[in-house]
């Protein structure tokens, strides 16, 4: 058994390309070579910043064998009377390469044919991948391409190397007008020259030796627990970034940390600025103290061993001082007047072609936070709603958000908040952005609340009305996140509102805009709306596809209580009854569906089943109607419960689609009055029970 | 090492792996990419090998000379060697050397950043090189420009010159540096950026630029259509009308949506002259052909 190595070098590749590149390399030749008849073996991708490789154990020398059965002409045509062969079967010996002595025959029922056992033998391994390794290569697929040099050839950047080895022999191949061979170097600084891998096996090690850490969860793991100690020794601790250490391990050889700091004054400047600058601009890990609060160090990765002389440290703490003093000297700039002043200027800024500037946007948005607020009755002074929508995209003129676009909404409310401004002010300016999608928290202040529910529902509704509409995975203006985040504030925020009123009032200050009118856009709106609260249905509130579906269908406009149905519907129908309940309801919508409403006259009762059902009925519905206005859903879902039995009873004894016409309108009339009970509630016949139709 | 021996080191060095040392383009450009020495002689299959300081100006950039990491008009030198040599990153860190830079005591880095320029209809793939977390230069391999695909295919690399010798002397502001001979850079320097700032946010008259806009983009467009089409006046004038763009967006004339029709129209006179010089070229026999011992 040998192992396989195949390694290609390249100018450093990009780091988001290296997992899937990874991926695919593993699942190709694990594919290809099963295909190949090597069955499965382990194979494992290896990367670094500077080169792909792949390693496949317990190969054997050769592909195993394929033994082959082939039926040839019947024996009664290919075999002569002297039990010689005839022309035929001196054909079939020929073709399978046996000597006519030595075919076989086999009896089928059509009758006795001349049969043989042709074994394929397998071709030598190093064969089989010289020709198998271009195909994966080529099969490769990158975000992005490249030329260079000549441009004869395509990949992910540049190639210098190939090495291919099984066992300790070379496997002679060409890829990118490189043949194959067994020379690769190390790191870059620590051991550039080039040398010879021995043998297969000892790829990985040879490397190590050389400063290359191939395997990325070894990288993963020595620069974790580098970055613990390195925390420790400063006396704070690294603020958790899964995703950047991801991103570091794909960056480097050899990965080395050193730890730095910056001058205490720049904590005085927003504590995002701080870690936007420190985390996204250089990659740096941020620290923290024990409170979580910023302390004035950082951690930086870097591409080996040491810094041998202190200049790697001293080189990144002047780049972060210089940064961080970028950004105080736009912080001061933008801090010589007060940011009110900054909105007049806000006509200039175009929010969208047809929907105009970020004036007319602050407006419509006010307008719109006014409109909620008297929805829900809240206890907000309109005029402050008013300014606070205006003052809420002034910080889109400022310098600091021209740096550092991310942190719209912050820079405005720390402003705001060194301006004096009040609590509930300057945190609706912070946090009127937030929630991203369903990801974040909700606005700390009621303020915030409206301001940004009326900013999302205004933006999703004035780009729908130009027409500007996500469609599969094109949404380029995030609307579904936009989206998600009102629905999300609506949840959270406790309030009684209509969110089709509120939606429909968004609607209507845009309507101008709409090619299909204020109607046709409310119920595009209304659509795309609901289906971001049955997102929010089953992926936040975890409740079942149907579920979500079963309560929408009774009304999804006062979020909180669809919440609170979904919730007590996902809890209560997995009991016996209410199975038996889904599928006797799925009953009565199919006898009422299109049947017009009409009072229940009792004297055309004839069974006593219909009497218990129009008195449980009657119940039903006054139990909904002292429980609902409370809220109290799980025990109206209970109330629900023993009408199970009754409806079970009535369709046993009673046919309901009867000769004499009165009779039957009456029965007709008791279920759809059942039904609408039960609609209040939840679409019962919308849930997927065992047992499916009756 | 001060801004002007980083200037000559560079020079000398590129000169001795080749290139021929340029002066810079003299007319007002945003980059040393649309230098014709680099827009141009990238297209099409002759070699090339050059090196230039390009000053590059971007108005909407100037801070009035108050903001010590930023400037109006700053310096790059641009090195362009074509076919890309497959030694190529050997070469560019080879150069670090003649700025003092020992790569055996530094963290060297190549992270992905890929460069596009709508206005050139020129993009290309490579990275940032990061010098102990400092950018230091941009790294291009050049895929397309003019809308031409190129083969074969170009490596740019642009040293941002001032930068790396705030890094070097480690000065908090770049008015600090050393240009030479102990003359600070704010010394020589600073009042221009003042000014800049001051007639590119204030002064500039937008109804003028907007006119001589139209003017030399037409002025282009006649180049473009002389027979034999007059390949630098047209890409002269177009650079023209890209810097007046650039003067105007400075000035908060340009509205979002006007914005990329300007563009567009800039790209389609840069693209044309890009064309223009490939058919020059061929009608020449492609002089170039054999230098650099190709």
């Amino acid at each position: 058994m040998a192992t396989f190595v195949l390694e290609l070098r390249c100018e450093e590749i990009p780091a988001a390309a290296l997992p899937g590149a990874r991926r695919q390399l593993a699942e190709l030749f694990a594919a290809k070579l099963a295909e190949a008849g090597f069955g499965e073996l382990p194979v494992s991708a290896l990367s670094t910043s500077r080169r792909l490789a792949v390693v496949v154990r317990d190969l054997p020398p050769a592909q195993p064998d394929r033994r082959e059965e082939l039926t040839g002409p019947p024996v009664k045509v290919a075999v002569a009377a002297d039990g010689g062969p005839t022309p035929a079967g001196e054909g079939f010996a020929r073709k399978v390469g046996l000597p006519f002595s030595e075919l076989q025959r086999v009896v089928s029922a059509k009758g006795e044919y001349l049969a043989a056992t042709v074994v394929h033998r397998g071709r030598p391994t190093a064969a089989i991948l010289a020709g198998l390794v271009p195909q994966v290569v080529a099969e490769l697929r990158f975000p992005k391409l490249m030329r260079w040099g000549g441009g004869e050839h395509l990949f992910v950047r540049p190639v210098h190397g190939v090495v291919a080895l099984l066992g300790d022999e070379v496997v002679p191949l060409e890829l990118f007008g490189l043949a194959s061979g067994r020379a690769t170097v190390g790191h870059r600084v620590h051991a550039p020259e080039p040398f010879e891998l021995a043998a297969a096996d000892s790829y990985a090690e040879a490397l190590a030796e050389r400063a290359v850490v191939a395997d990325p969860g070894l990288r993963r793991e020595r620069l974790e627990e580098l970055a613990g100690s390195l925390a420790a020794a400063a006396g704070a601790r690294v603020h958790p970034d899964p995703e950047l250490v991801a991103e570091h391990l794909e960056l480097v050889e050899w990965p080395g940390l050193i730890a730095g700091r910056f001058a205490e004054r720049f904590l005085e400047l927003p504590p995002e600025v701080v870690i936007t600058t420190l985390r996204h601009h250089q990659k740096c890990l941020v620290l923290e103290g024990a409170a979580g609060e910023l302390v004035p160090g950082f951690i930086a990765v870097i591409d080996r061993r040491d810094d041998p002389e202190g200049l790697i440290r001293q080189g990144n703490e002047w780049v972060i001082g210089a940064r961080l003093a970028d950004a105080a000297f736009f912080v001061a700039e933008d801090r010589k007047r007060p940011l009110a002043e900054l909105v007049p200027g806000l006509e200039r800024l175009e929010f969208h072609r047809v929907l105009g500037s970020l004036a007319a946007k602050a407006e419509r948005v006010g307008e719109l936070a006014v409109t909620i607020a008297g929805l829900v009755g809240a206890a907000v002074d309109r005029d402050i709603l008013r300014s606070a929508a205006r003052l809420a995209k002034a910080d889109l003129r400022t310098h600091m958000v021209g740096e550092f676009p991310e942190l719209q909404g912050v820079i405005g409310g720390h402003y705001l908040r060194l301006e004096g401004a009040s609590r509930e002010l300057w945190t609706a300016l912070r946090d009127h952005y937030t929630p991203v999608g369903f990801d974040g928290a909700v606005p700390e202040s009621e303020l915030g609340r409206l301001l940004g529910l009326a900013d999302r529902l205004d933006t999703v509704a004035g780009l729908f009305a130009v027409g500007e509409r996500p469609s599969g995975s094109k949404d380029p203006f995030a609307l579904r996140r936009a989206a998600q985040g009102a629905v999300k504030i609506v949840a959270a925020a406790g309030w009684e509102l209509d969110l089709g009123a509120a939606v429909a009032a968004a609607a209507h200050q845009v309507a101008e805009h709409a090619a299909e009118g204020a109607e046709g856009l409310g119920a595009a709106l209304t659509e795309f709306i609901a289906e971001r609260v049955r997102r929010w249905l089953t992926d936040v509130v975890g409740v079942a596809g149907d579920t979500a579906d079963a309560v929408m269908a009774a009304g999804w406009a006062d979020l909180p209580g669809a919440v609170a149905r979904a919730e007590a519907l996902e809890r209560a129908r997995g009991s016996a009854s209410f199975r038996s309940l889904a599928l006797a309801f799925k009953r009565v919508r199919n006898i009422t569906e299109g049947q017009p409403e009409a009072a229940v006259d009792a004297a055309l009762f004839a069974h006593a089943e219909e009497r218990e059902l129009a008195e449980a009925t009657e119940a039903f519905g006054r139990r909904l109607a002292a429980l609902l206005p409370e809220r109290r859903v799980a025990e109206s879902f209970a109330a629900m419960e023993p009408l199970a039995d009754i409806l079970e009873r009535f369709f046993v004894a009673v046919l309901v689609m009867c000769e004499d016409g009165r009779v039957r309108s009456n029965r007709i009339a008791l279920l759809k009055n059942l039904g609408r009970r039960f609609m209040q509630l939840a679409d019962l016949s919308r849930l997927q029970v065992e047992g499916g139709e009756l | 090492m001060d801004l002007q021996s980083l200037i000559l080191n560079l020079q000398r060095y590129w000169a001795d792996c080749g290139c021929l040392i340029q002066q810079p383009v003299d007319l007002e450009v945003g980059a040393g990419t649309m230098s014709p020495e680099t827009f141009l002689r990238v297209l099409g299959p002759e070699p090339y090998r050059v090196a230039y300081v390009q000053p590059s100006r971007r108005p909407a950039d100037a801070r009035y000379g108050e903001n010590p990491f930023r400037l109006g008009r700053h310096l790059q030198l641009q090195v362009i060697i074509k076919p890309s040599p497959a030694d190529i990153q050997g070469l560019y860190l080879e150069s670090l050397r003649v700025l003092g830079i020992d790569p055996a005591v530094h963290d060297i880095r190549f992270e992905e950043d890929n460069w596009e320029s709508p206005t050139l209809g020129a993009w290309g793939v490579g990275w940032q090189v990061l010098l102990d977390g400092m950018e230091i230069t941009q790294f291009t391999y050049f895929q397309q420009a003019g809308g031409v695909d190129l083969v074969p295919i170009a490596a740019e690399l642009t040293y941002g010159l001032e930068r790396i010798a705030m890094f070097l002397q480690r000065k908090d502001s770049i008015y600090d540096i050393e240009w030479g001979g102990g003359v600070a850079y704010g010394a020589v320097r600073g009042e221009d950026e003042r000014e800049a700032s001051v007639y590119g946010f204030e002064v500039a008259d937008v109804a003028m630029l907007r006119r001589h806009f139209e003017d030399w983009e037409r002025e282009a467009q006649r180049c473009l259509e002389h027979e034999p089409p007059l390949v630098i006046p047209a890409l002269e004038a177009t650079l023209k009308t890209s810097h007046l763009f650039n003067l105007m967006d400075a000035r908060g004339a340009v509205s979002v949506t006007e914005r990329v029709g300007l563009i567009a129209r800039v790209r389609r006179n840069a693209v044309a002259s890009a064309r223009a010089f490939l058919g020059q070229r061929e009608r020449l026999g492609f002089p170039l052909a054999g230098a650099w011992g190709a």
